[in-house]
């Protein structure tokens, strides 16, 4: 039954909201969606104000800005991207992109940077060369280019014997918790992308080195959904257009990325840009690079590691996420589960079971899944592409649907718990089944359900966090994505600290509930 | 006039016979006590009356008027419609041997809730009588105290008053003393007395025996479902006719 409300309000935000098109040229909101591992520094991060910044980022808005179209910067969880892009909840993945490996999965740009995977140490690490790995852990973020490089299908011969020699070769989900890894001793290397690792080095100072050898040359590209060539283009010649005139390299000099910077190399020779002298542009290009090379090391950017309250600050829109998460799910689930109640106890048998079948599928998967289920199943079983504001009510009525099976068991255990005898003198008095339902058998049920509804509001502020599986930015991704790029952990303990203040005040205000419903038995 | 008439009742719970077809009637003003052991039936003929229970079989009438009726060629019995149901509840009250309250109301609201929003009735009068019914079970004070503050015997008043303000045509006890310490009981049998010479229609199904002497116009002796003797108190207790009734007074007079 609540599948088909599921299905019902997919329908109708597909068909209230109009379909979003695959291409952008038949886009016709102009905005351009980039997708992106929010974690990920330098290429997109984000930074101690709480924006969203990154040397991709700003290349991507330069590229919007000459196009009249309006930049997105969606962060993504990196596990879903293909599901993200081929739904059209994104555009293109732009995010230090590695091709290789990839080449038949998306339609590609060139590519614009040249990049290296290396391996970091602990300054007094034992490992000098590649070969030293042997009998280590080795730590590499969940599907990096890292990991292909060891495991893909074409790793080379030696990275595949390389990593044979590995005790163990532990997959991460994002570059913080893999420096706490090696940091703490849990694995004695971690394997990353070049400019990754530059930026870790200078933010973490002299506790960790980066061995000599790296283990594979690699190219960032920026990923299209495959056969979009139209879009892939329009974002090409922009690109080309700023290789031209030097804003490119400005950029690359920026975010110190002038060393693996490589779009210049592929610009076709014979490529003019619409606008604009084209000679003398590149001849100035050419130029800034040969500047801003002998400049790099000096002007990257380095995180600054804020203070409390100043992370509390950046947290703050997270938490509103977080609480927008938790009253809009207990708005809807609530109801929800009594709805589901009412079919569970119906008394027809088909009603019975559609709704014994739902509530052992909701509570016999994980939330995550049925998240995932719902933001990604109506293009993958319809083939319906939903709006960009579909990522927000995903997330609610995935958990909606969820905690509404939970809180509809809940309740026909009250409702059952309240003495026969309360129905029967309703019934002799002459209630109809409403008047019993709603005056005499649902009070006493809300005042038996107390303690099991709280403990399960309590289990919904932790579940928020769960949100991060549709890129939902609430509190604790935001929490990750700041420590992520402050190279720090107490972005996790406000957090942490968050949860339990928001519980503990839940706590109390369902006690004082209960305490309001004490004074009968 | 009979206010009920029950004929050929029969009621079976998984295949064994609780109810093997019972005939009984009240005439207005009549106080009937149900005797007999365990299980032998007088509480699922008393909820088959009040429509707890439906019965497989047999017909049933309020004040002459049929409610259950049995179609004779195909044997099937039907119920009214709910509305018309509702209607017929309005004849008569029950006092459950565990009271039933309603925990989450006030003992005033206990009383006065089925005829404000059931009945409809005017509300100021509606509270005048709870308020005069309250007094004749001796719980005047108690009217804002909840049912878990009172001693089982007050909340069994508590109930014979909120039966009473329906204005019920006939009231039925299930066990009414039976949840109840000996003392308390006395409470409750005096008022029962009272309504038994304000002349209230009652059916009460009990195991006070020196009660059911000095209040009923009849008594029926039930045994295995079926009806064994029926008659005037001092016959049918004092001088039973039946072996199953001999035996089962003679165990109680131990």
């Amino acid at each position: 039954m609540a599948m088909l409300v599921l299905l019902l309000a997919v329908s109708l935000l597909g068909s209230g909201t109009g379909i979003v098109c695959n291409t952008k040229a038949e886009n016709d909101d102009k905005t351009f969606i980039v997708g992106f591992d929010a974690s990920f520094p330098p290429y997109g991060y984000q930074d101690d104000s709480g924006e969203y910044v990154g040397f991709d980022l700003d290349l991507a808005q330069e590229v919007c800005d000459r196009n009249g179209w309006t930049l997105v910067k969606q962060p993504i969880d990196w596990d879903s991207k293909d599901m993200e892009l081929n739904s059209g909840s994104i555009d293109c993945i732009w995010n230090g992109f590695t091709m290789n490996g990839r080449e038949s999965d998306y339609t590609w740009s060139v590519p614009y940077v040249d990049n290296s995977q290396v391996v970091i140490v602990k300054a007094d690490s034992d490992i000098q060369k590649l070969s030293d790995m042997s009998g280590k852990v080795v730590a590499v973020q969940a599907d990096s280019s890292a990991l292909a490089a060891f495991t893909g299908e074409d790793a080379t011969k030696e990275n595949q014997a390389l990593c044979k020699s590995f005790a163990d070769l532990q997959q991460v989900g994002d570059y913080n918790s893999a420096f706490m890894n090696l940091e703490s001793g849990m694995v004695d290397a971690i394997c990353m992308d070049i400019g990754v690792a530059k930026y870790q080095l200078e933010s973490r100072g002299a506790a960790f080195r980066m061995l000599e050898e790296s283990v594979s040359s690699e190219q960032y590209g920026i990923g299209f959904k495959r056969g979009n060539e139209e879009l892939r283009d329009v974002v090409q010649n922009t690109l080309f257009a700023m290789v031209q005139d030097g804003t490119f390299d400005a950029v690359a000099k920026e975010w110190g990325l002038t060393d693996c910077v490589c779009l210049a190399d592929h610009v076709p020779d014979d490529f003019v840009a619409q606008t604009g002298d084209k000679k003398e542009q590149k001849a100035e290009g050419k130029k800034e690079t040969a500047v801003s090379a002998e400049n790099a090391e000096n002007t990257g950017k380095s995180p600054v590691k804020s203070g409390f309250f100043s992370i509390v600050k950046q947290l703050g829109e997270g938490m509103l996420a977080t609480l927008a998460i938790f009253f809009l799910t207990l708005l809807f689930s609530l109801p929800l589960g009594l709805l589901l109640t009412f079919v569970r106890m119906s008394r027809f048998r088909v009603l019975q079971w559609i709704a014994r079948i739902y509530i052992s599928i909701m509570r016999g998967t994980p939330l995550m899944l049925q998240l995932l289920v719902v933001f990604f199943g109506p293009y993958y079983l319809f083939h319906v592409n939903l709006p960009y504001s579909y990522r927000f009510y995903a997330v609610i009525i995935g958990f909606s649907l969820n905690y509404a099976a939970y809180f509809a068991e809940i309740f026909r255990g009250g409702i059952q718990s309240v003495p026969v005898g309360q129905r029967e003198a309703a019934s002799v008095l002459g209630y109809s089944r409403v008047q019993t339902f709603t005056k005499i058998i649902f009070p006493q049920m809300v005042k038996r359900v107390m303690p099991p509804v709280t403990n399960e509001v309590i289990t919904l502020v932790k579940d928020t966090s769960l949100a991060f599986a549709l890129a939902y930015t609430e509190m604790f991704t935001l929490a990750k994505q700041i420590a992520a790029a402050q190279t720090s952990i107490l972005p996790l303990f406000i957090a942490g600290l968050f949860y339990y203040i928001f519980n503990f005040v839940v706590a109390f205000v369902m006690e004082g509930i209960e305490k309001k419903l004490d004074y009968y038995r | 006039m009979k206010i009920l008439e029950m004929n050929h009742i029969k009621k079976s719970f998984d295949g064994k016979e609780v109810l093997q077809d019972i005939s009984f009637s009240i005439e207005e003003g009549e106080v009937v006590s149900i005797i007999g052991p365990s299980g032998s039936g007088k509480s699922t003929l008393l909820r088959c009356a009040t429509f707890l229970e439906q019965m497989d079989d047999g017909t049933l009438a309020y004040c002459e008027e049929p409610v259950v009726t049995r179609d004779e060629e195909t044997g099937k019995i039907s119920y009214p419609p709910r509305k018309k149901m509702r209607e017929v509840l309005m004849d008569f009250g029950l006092v459950f041997q565990n009271f039933n309250l309603f925990p989450h109301y006030s003992v005033i609201k206990n009383v006065v809730d089925a005829p404000l929003c059931i009945q409809k009735r005017n509300r100021e009068e509606v509270f005048k009588e709870a308020r005069e019914l309250l007094a004749k079970v001796g719980l005047a004070d108690k009217e804002n105290a909840y049912p878990c503050e009172l001693s089982g015997g007050q909340q069994q008043r508590v109930a014979i008053a909120r039966a009473l303000a329906m204005k019920p045509k006939m009231l039925y006890f299930d066990e009414p003393t039976s949840a109840l310490d000996p003392e308390i009981t006395a409470g409750i049998l005096k008022i029962m007395k009272q309504l038994a010479q304000e002349h209230m229609t009652m059916a009460i199904v009990t195991h006070e025996i020196d009660f059911a002497r000095a209040v009923s116009d009849r008594v029926i002796f039930m045994d295995g479902g079926k009806i064994v003797e029926e008659g005037k108190p001092e016959d049918v207790i004092d001088h039973p006719q039946n072996e199953r009734t001999q035996a089962f007074l003679k165990k109680l007079s131990y």
